[in-house]
């Protein structure tokens, strides 16, 4: 039984990190760094439980979009059959376990099947669950490299390509990144880095009546968990149908070149590589207005999606370290909402 | 020997009586120094637990396989379907893992179990294998200090902490020794005692969902855990549930106040941060170093222009002689007086490379990869160079598509060119050996500040790669081991606060010692990788033997040149912002054939970064 998201107190940018990624899946994933014992897992995992449906071809094991990018299979069954079923699957979670190997994350030859048909086929990997869903990496600084260099791989092209023990295939893999992290037990490359979308801190709470009732809620949870799940099932309802309802307002909500502009006055003002933060922030930017029910992005809603946007690629130059950055960014987003 | 038989360390005691009345207290560290009875202990916990409760013993030997299963080779040839061979995680599910040592356990080991304890569920994603089943456990483990610190993240995990001392007063230890060797004495071995504890937590275990834990309990609870800096909110619930389990042990009904106190330093004593002195220590700087912006500015400005400094010493070799004799030093440099100073600004340091040797290896760490020689390690790919290690996956990948062929009746067949074999990589640390220069000329205009700061970033990437550190001062005519080989890099970094500055520069003595330890080293442990990290600002004006000073440390270089499996680095201390430039130190560097840099090249590397994200955004969008 998994502790529901709505009980986690506190951590707030991390709830709404995780959210806007379930609006918007494009944002690209979510890193969450900080200290232990700080809810970083659990409020991933319980992320499943307020997943929406999407559409996928019937009995596909790859998740193919009907309309997207398909499998060898779903390819091959369109030309013979001409046409695709298709039906509505919930989105997951799917976890990437630190001991995985290789040929379970990209998939590998069936032996079961080569044993009894003499035939080879496919057997679909992490990589395969993971297309169209969240791919969650706990500890993902302690990811092997040579897993980590796969990954790379086909979250670059949004495709696994296969070419081992003489099977060929080729399969999409786009998923969400999640990645959870203690920076005190080392880094993370920066290639890595780069491909998450947003990325939050999280400490500890100090408040004593909110840690209060975080003990509160998690010794009621250990002992009585049904209770203490059906106790919250409305809560868990209503935040899934205002992500949904998110989610449908998302295309209506109009980007004015005024708001292009407001976040290019950000990104401009500080020492960023490549476009892939204006992008991450105008996403964003425009999944937190469709969150707070708008119809318009507002300043606030750019400042708060540049602040997930940003931390982790401010430069760092070889004199100055992360923290006079970051002011400065704290600053200049100050003065966007001002 | 029994659990109630046990001399002393009732708080020891206490702490596994508790564990054994509530699963939820999560575990006990017992940290302490060898042979003071932690195993024994330990071992004995299983008496106070039902008795089908698991007990897993994790042996330090282990491999992943066997740790979270994997194929079972025999079944799977037999039955010619995947069947897969349950691992340790499994076993221990609904009990009890024991782990001796566990700071000598690989780190990748510890990751796996702390990841599946995490989950509260194993999952499996190995050798064409994928499933999960349950695994909740608690740890017991126990450490010896001397043998190197745990990460704080793993520390979290347990819910109690024990600081184990030898026991002192004689009458005790007189009882240790006729419990250990009771065959010798009057057999008072009473098994009744432990039957009767393991009743007692018996009992007691039902009555915890009625015991009561008043609103203000929960609120002394968080402010005791506000009050300690506790980081995390793992350590509140620890506290808590101790709590009712000592309440519940002293057949109470409700928690109280005295309660919380007396389990108190068993939850908190290991959850204060490691790192917070170092935090401490940076915010002691922000203000020195707000002021010296300036100052990094034009620095900034020169670095574009380093080339110049570097591959042009000063001075031409013939007469270097004479200027390490009687360098050209203003008269503040030979300041007589000894002066410690504290450590400087840390940073992130830059990531080093070492090369990969075909050397197959038994190692962990962190720093560089190896071939692994046991069975332990990453099973990064399968290979046909055949050696003990079958893959036994690939090996069935290669024979499956042919058993129609072969005629397969019941067991598969499997032919010798089918046979695959395990490649192995793992990461090793370092034993990384620093050589600090102690002289006087390290004291001018505090110098040392910013060279001790260094090092103690140095240190902090060393912790992170799970090296080794050694540490050697050379001063005043002498070279001194002041930290032998250990894995605690925290002692290291008190060691490096201490050290004091005066005197003459013994360079080639820091060398020669230097040399000698990793001699030492590689005698008992051959397969170690070493990484010499010479600080200094290669001022030496002191030879120990009759040759001069250049001469001695050719040699001395000479020697080290020689050393299998060691690297070298020369960190130049040497203010390049003055003026005058000797760029002593990176004559030495090339005679040691190091790599050399200065403290400003130590930091974390921004044209790295950027070569690498380039790099990605080309394969990207």
């Amino acid at each position: 039984m998994i502790f529901p998201f709505t009980a986690i107190v506190g951590q707030e940018e991390m709830k709404t990190g995780l959210i806007l990624n379930v609006i918007d899946p494009s944002i690209g994933g979510l890193l969450i760094m900080g200290e232990k014992g700080t809810a970083k897992s659990t409020a991933v995992r319980a992320l499943a439980d307020l997943l929406p449906e999407i559409e996928v071809v019937k009995e596909c094991s790859f998740n193919c979009d009907p309309n997207g990018f398909l499998c060898n299979q779903c390819r091959e069954r369109l030309n013979n059959e001409g046409h695709l079923h298709s039906e509505r699957k919930k989105m997951r979670v799917v976890e990437l376990p630190l001991g995985v190997t290789e040929d379970r994350l990209v998939g590998t030859l069936d032996i079961e099947h080569a044993l009894k048909k003499g035939e080879k086929r496919f057997e679909p990997g992490i990589l395969a669950s993971a297309n169209r869903n969240f791919l969650y990496v706990d500890e993902v600084n302690l990811l092997e490299d040579h897993i980590v260099d796969l990954l790379l791989d086909s979250a670059a092209m949004g495709v696994n390509t296969v070419e081992r023990e003489g099977i060929s295939f080729t399969h999409p893999a786009k998923f969400i990144l999640v990645g959870t992290m203690n920076p005190e037990e080392g880094d993370l490359r920066p290639q890595l880095l780069d491909r998450f979308g947003l990325c939050v801190r999280v400490v500890s709470i100090q408040d004593k009546g909110e840690r209060m009732e975080i003990l509160r809620r998690k010794a009621t949870f250990d002992s009585h968990p049904e209770e203490f799940l059906t106790a919250r099932s409305s809560e868990q309802r209503n935040l899934s149908g205002k992500i949904i309802m998110a989610k449908d307002r998302l295309n209506s909500i109009r980007i004015t070149d005024d708001i292009l502009g407001k976040i290019v006055d950000i990104t401009c003002s500080l020492n960023l590589d490549g476009h892939r933060p204006d992008i991450v922030i105008m996403k964003s930017a425009r999944a937190l207005s469709a969150y707070r029910e708008k119809d318009t992005i507002e300043q606030n809603d750019i400042k708060d999606a540049a602040s997930l946007s940003l931390s982790h690629r401010l430069k760092r130059l070889p004199f100055e370290d992360i923290s006079s950055e970051s002011e400065k960014m704290q600053s200049i987003l100050f003065r966007t909402q001002a | 020997m029994t659990f109630g038989n046990f001399v002393g360390h009732e708080d020891a005691k206490l702490a596994l009586i508790l564990n054994a009345i509530d699963f939820n207290c999560g575990g006990v560290l017992f940290v302490g120094e060898k042979g003071s009875g932690k195993t024994t202990l330990s071992r004995l916990f299983r008496n106070l637990l039902p008795e089908e409760t698991p007990f897993v013993e994790i042996p330090l030997n282990v491999t992943e396989d066997v740790l979270l299963g994997g194929i079972d080779i025999e079944e799977t040839i037999q039955s010619g379907r995947k069947v897969f061979q349950h691992g340790i995680l499994d076993r221990a599910h609904g009990g009890v893992i024991y782990i001796d040592d566990i700071n000598l356990l690989s780190q990748e080991l510890i990751a796996l179990i702390l990841e599946a304890q995490g989950r509260g569920e194993n999952i499996i994603e190995r050798e064409g294998l994928a499933l999960k089943h349950p695994a909740r456990f608690i740890l017991v483990a126990s450490m010896n200090p001397e043998e190197g610190a745990l990460s704080p993240h793993l520390l979290d995990r347990f819910g109690m902490c024990v600081l184990w001392e030898r026991l002192k007063e004689p009458f005790l230890r007189i009882e240790v020794m006729k419990k250990a060797a009771h065959e010798l004495f009057i057999n008072d071995e009473d098994e009744d005692q432990d039957k009767k504890l393991r009743k007692q937590t018996a009992l007691c275990r039902p009555l915890l969902k009625n015991i009561k834990i008043p609103g203000e309990i929960e609120e002394y609870i968080t402010a005791k855990c506000i009050e300690n800096y506790i980081s995390g909110h793992r350590g509140d619930l620890f506290l808590l549930y101790a709590s009712r389990a000592y309440s519940a042990f002293c057949g109470y009904e409700e928690v109280t106040q005295k309660h919380v106190d007396e389990v108190l330093p068993l939850v908190l004593t290991h959850r204060k941060r490691i790192f917070q002195q170092m935090e401490e220590q940076q915010r002691e700087h922000q203000e020195e170093k707000q002021q010296s912006k300036q100052d990094e500015h034009t620095d900034r400005q020169e670095q574009n222009d380093p080339q110049s400094e570097k591959t042009n010493p000063e001075k031409p070799h013939n007469d270097s002689d004479q200027g390490m004799d009687n360098p050209d030093t203003p008269l503040k440099e030979s300041s007589p007086q000894e002066e410690v100073f504290p450590l400087g600004n840390t940073f992130k340091t830059r990531h080093f490379v070492f090369r990969k040797d075909r050397l197959n290896r038994i190692a962990s760490g962190r720093r560089t990869k190896t071939r692994s020689k046991d069975k332990g390690g990453r099973y990064v790919k399968s290979i046909l160079q055949p050696r003990k290690d079958i893959a036994i996956d690939a090996t069935i990948r290669a024979a499956a598509p042919y058993q129609k062929i072969r005629d397969r009746k019941e067991t598969l067949l499997i032919y010798d060119e089918d046979l695959r074999y395990r490649q192995r990589e793992r990461k090793m640390g370092h034993l990384v050996v620093f050589v600090v220069d102690g002289s006087g000329s390290m004291g001018v205009q505090k110098r040392m500040i910013g060279t001790k700061g260094a090092v103690q970033s140095l240190l902090v990437d060393c912790y992170q790669k799970r090296d080794k550190v050694s540490m050697i001062v050379f001063r005043k005519g002498r070279a001194e081991v002041v930290l032998p080989p250990t894995s605690s890099v925290e002692l290291a970094s008190k060691r490096l606060r201490d050290i004091p500055i005066g005197g003459k520069t013994p360079l080639s003595a820091g060398l020669l010692e230097a040399y000698n330890l990793i001699r030492r080293v590689t005698l008992k442990s051959p397969e170690t990788r070493f990484l010499l990290l010479l600080i200094t600002d290669g001022r030496a004006n002191q030879s120990i033997s009759k040759a001069p000073v250049g001469e001695e440390i050719e040699k001395v270089s000479r020697l080290l040149r020689e050393l299998k499996f060691t690297d070298y680095i020369v960190v130049d201390t040497e203010d390049k912002k003055k003026f005058i430039k000797t760029d002593l130190a990176f004559r030495v560097a090339s005679q040691l054939g190091a790599d050399y840099y200065t403290i400003d090249d130590l930091k974390a590397d921004y044209l790295a970064d950027i070569v690498q994200s380039k790099k990605s955004e080309l394969f990207g969008v």
